[in-house]
């Protein structure tokens, strides 16, 4: 494992811990509420979406 | 029902593409092609708030956290834990060091299998999906 790697690893660990508190309190916003509330404009719906395509695009015709 | 089908059976044919065929670009310029002007044929005239709106919405935080503080300490905790992917791959991406592996090689590894590559296209298209036609106003 490398130094890199471990950071992930408390990123990924941070992020799992939100997203269960988020499931278990209702007045936390989860995964869901984040990407609803980016789908309540134009603005944020078109930014949302340009970073979808163009995640999609790197990790399916990009990268390995 | 049938459109999860179809999303199903795409993803597991895109699953067995390599990323540098001809045939995933295009499956995925087509897919990218159809979710962008599926958001516009689906929602004219039904967002929920302007740009503007949305932009100015969360910006009086005083008022927020005095009005709902779980709720907005759990939006600041999003905010710092966003940043922190997004500044942990950029740092990352900068260094080009196999000791810093960014997002993009670590689901690289995920996808390097017919079926790690199907299931993250399948995420993929939902999220598609729902950003695409989801949470729009009745008309």
């Amino acid at each position: 494992m490398t130094p890199g790697g471990y950071v992930w690893i408390g990123i990924g660990a941070a992020l799992a811990i939100w997203i269960v508190a988020s499931a278990l309190r209702r007045d936390i916003p989860g995964p869901i509420a984040v990407v609803r509330w980016f789908a309540q404009s134009w603005l944020g719906r078109t930014l949302a979406l340009c970073a979808w395509a163009g995640a999609g695009w790197h990790l399916f015709c990009q990268r390995p | 029902m049938a459109l999860a089908a179809a999303g199903a059976a795409f993803s597991w044919w895109e699953g067995g593409l390599h990323q540098y065929s001809t045939a995933a670009h295009w499956s995925i310029a087509v897919v990218i092609a159809l979710v962008l002007s599926s958001a516009v044929a689906f929602g004219w005239g039904r967002q929920a708030a302007t740009a503007g709106a949305w932009v100015r919405g969360p910006l009086p935080v005083r008022r927020h956290l005095a009005e709902r503080r779980y709720a907005t300490v759990g939006v600041l905790v999003w905010i710092v834990l966003v940043l922190a992917v997004v500044g942990w791959d950029l740092n990352s991406f900068v260094h080009q060091s196999h000791n810093l592996p960014t997002l993009s090689s670590i689901v690289g590894h995920v996808t390097s299998s017919r079926a790690g590559r199907a299931a993250t296209v399948a995420v993929w298209l939902a999220l598609g999906a729902a950003l695409s036609v989801g949470w729009r106003r009745r008309r």
